[in-house]
């Protein structure tokens, strides 16, 4: 008993990343999010809703360690322990990968609960990486969240998609079915951000996808090398070299925690006149 | 009867809570009353002259063939004559009635002409009709207030009377309500007011951007509304069977 109270309850908050469409960078920010909690000493795991379409243990850089994995554990093939795989740069982050040869029907809502609530016993942070669309992954993996960030790009269908996206979390989630109690606290994150298109009038500015959004933004990561780099390395962003994104990540990340970060827009450093004159210098 | 709208690229909308809706149409036909069945070279020369005297009334009119007075005239193959001979005149025979006997029933039948039915009966779909709007008087009208963002994908609908959005209203999202539809915010989805067929029922939004603006099963899509209107306050109405925008100041 003495030995438990020193140690703090741990926070059981699941956030849902969330977006809609695909290839908006749902599981890169879910890698990089979930390695910031961590990074801070958060105890963080981070869960592959994408049933069947495993991509998350490739961006963690785990892949060839999974053996049990998220519908092994619901399914009562295994326990929760074995199917976690512990991330071998940061002690307090934790994965838990889906399988690849299921599909989305493998899922339940009583599986999926049970899962969850035992993480919730020790994790500080449970993110759910959502699949892309609005079916079953989808909606359950946003169903048992207590925050979501939808994760967006400055881009016409994206936005509407996000709206979409928005509109489920406000109605079919556990905390918008129950009558008393919060809704889900809902931000957005804008991804592949790029000033120069916006500027050119090729992308949406930060103002018109808020202004039709109508929820708070969490952060804006901007269109980056250091994205697709740290991808193929199976390192996420955050824990990557500096770069604009992981900067924007690491902001992204201290707001999530609840800290009041000013909001800036970092750009890739644009080739100057030199280096446009005398080509690519690496 | 009523033509279709002033402006060419309105028409019929559906609404998403039914597929089709049904709307009672008056028409106009006149009745050509056959007084013999005696249909000779005399008849066409008379017909001929009449048609002659008032070529605009007649001309491309729907005509009903009333044959109370020819019990008689049963013979499908000079009926087949006569509507031949009509239609070349560029009369739309397309119904009769007064039809008194079942051979004559089965031969303007099997020319494909309509049994029309004057001043006694009320089609089934009318009856229908009638009865709804009975529930609906019997019933208080029920307004809908919403005071959240319409996210895309979500439908809205007010089935007896008026809906008001605070907030705005996402592309592909949708409003449906049988009364006025007014939206506090801006309207980037659709709205179909007067869905059972008010048309007196209007839209008003703060800031239009809508895909879609619909009154009593008329309709507007961001296409043919224009950019004149866009991003402005307004009200939008009908008239003259044709849906008008006008800008709130």
């Amino acid at each position: 008993m003495t030995t438990q109270m020193k140690e703090k309850p741990p926070l059981g908050q699941i956030i849902v990343i969330t977006s809609g469409k695909g290839g908006v960078g749902k599981t890169t920010s879910a890698a990089a999010i979930s390695a910031g909690l961590a990074k801070l000493g958060h105890k963080t795991v981070v869960i592959d809703f994408d049933v069947g379409l495993r991509n998350l243990d490739m961006i963690m850089g785990c892949e060839r360690r999974v053996v049990y994995d998220f519908i092994n554990v619901i399914q009562g093939d295994a326990r929760l322990k074995q199917a976690l795989i512990k991330d071998k740069r940061l002690d307090t982050l934790f994965i838990l990968p889906t399988s690849q040869t299921r599909d989305k029907d493998a899922l339940t809502k009583d599986g999926v609960e049970a899962v969850l609530n035992e993480l919730k016993e020790e994790f500080d942070y449970i993110i759910c990486d959502s699949p892309a669309g609005i079916e079953r992954g989808a909606q359950l993996a946003m169903y048992f969240a207590d925050e979501a960030v939808v994760v967006t790009n400055p881009e016409v269908s994206s936005v509407r998609d996000s709206d979409r996206v928005l509109g489920l979390l406000a109605s079919k989630t556990k905390r918008a079915e129950s009558p008393e109690g919060e809704p889900v606290k809902a931000r957005v994150l804008l991804t592949r951000h790029d000033q120069t298109r916006i500027d050119k009038g090729e992308m949406m500015t930060v103002d018109d996808v808020l202004e039709i959004l109508a929820v708070p933004l969490i952060g804006i990561i901007p269109e980056s090398q250091a994205v697709l780099r740290a991808s193929n390395v199976g390192t996420p962003v955050i824990l990557d070299e500096p770069s604009t994104a992981s900067m924007a990540y690491e902001d992204t990340v201290a707001r999530l925690t609840g800290e009041e970060v000013e909001m800036r827009i970092g750009e890739e450093r644009r080739p100057g006149l030199f280096q446009r004159l005398f080509g690519r210098t690496s | 009867m009523r033509t279709e709208t002033a402006n060419g690229r309105s028409g019929r909308a559906t609404v998403t809570a039914q597929p089709f809706q049904i709307r009672g149409r008056f028409i106009t036909a006149i009745a050509l009353r056959l007084e013999s069945a005696k249909l000779d070279a005399a008849f066409y020369e008379a017909l001929d002259e009449h048609l002659h005297r008032a070529p605009q009334l007649l001309l491309n009119a729907p005509l009903l063939l009333d044959l109370g007075l020819v019990p008689g005239l049963t013979d499908k193959e000079v009926l087949r004559a006569l509507v031949a001979e009509l239609r070349k005149r560029n009369l739309q025979v397309f119904g009769v009635q007064n039809v008194s006997s079942d051979p004559q029933r089965e031969a303007t039948e099997a020319l494909g002409l309509i049994p029309v039915a004057i001043g006694r009966e009320t089609s089934v779909e009318k009856a229908g009709k009638s009865g709804r709007s009975k529930i609906d008087r019997l019933l208080p009208p029920d307004n809908k207030l919403i005071t959240k963002p319409v996210r895309s994908g979500q439908v809205i609908f007010a089935e007896r009377g008026d809906l008001t959005v605070i907030g705005s209203v996402s592309s592909g999202a949708e409003l449906v309500a049988s009364g006025n539809i007014h939206v506090y915010g801006t309207l980037r989805g659709r709205a179909f007011a007067g869905v059972h067929g008010n048309e007196s029922a209007r839209i008003f939004c703060l800031r239009q951007e809508a895909e879609l603006l619909a009154i009593a099963g008329i309709y507007r899509t961001s296409e043919s509304i224009g950019d004149t209107l866009r991003n402005h306050s307004l009200q939008v109405f009908l008239k003259d069977e044709g849906l008008y925008l006008e800008a709130l100041t």
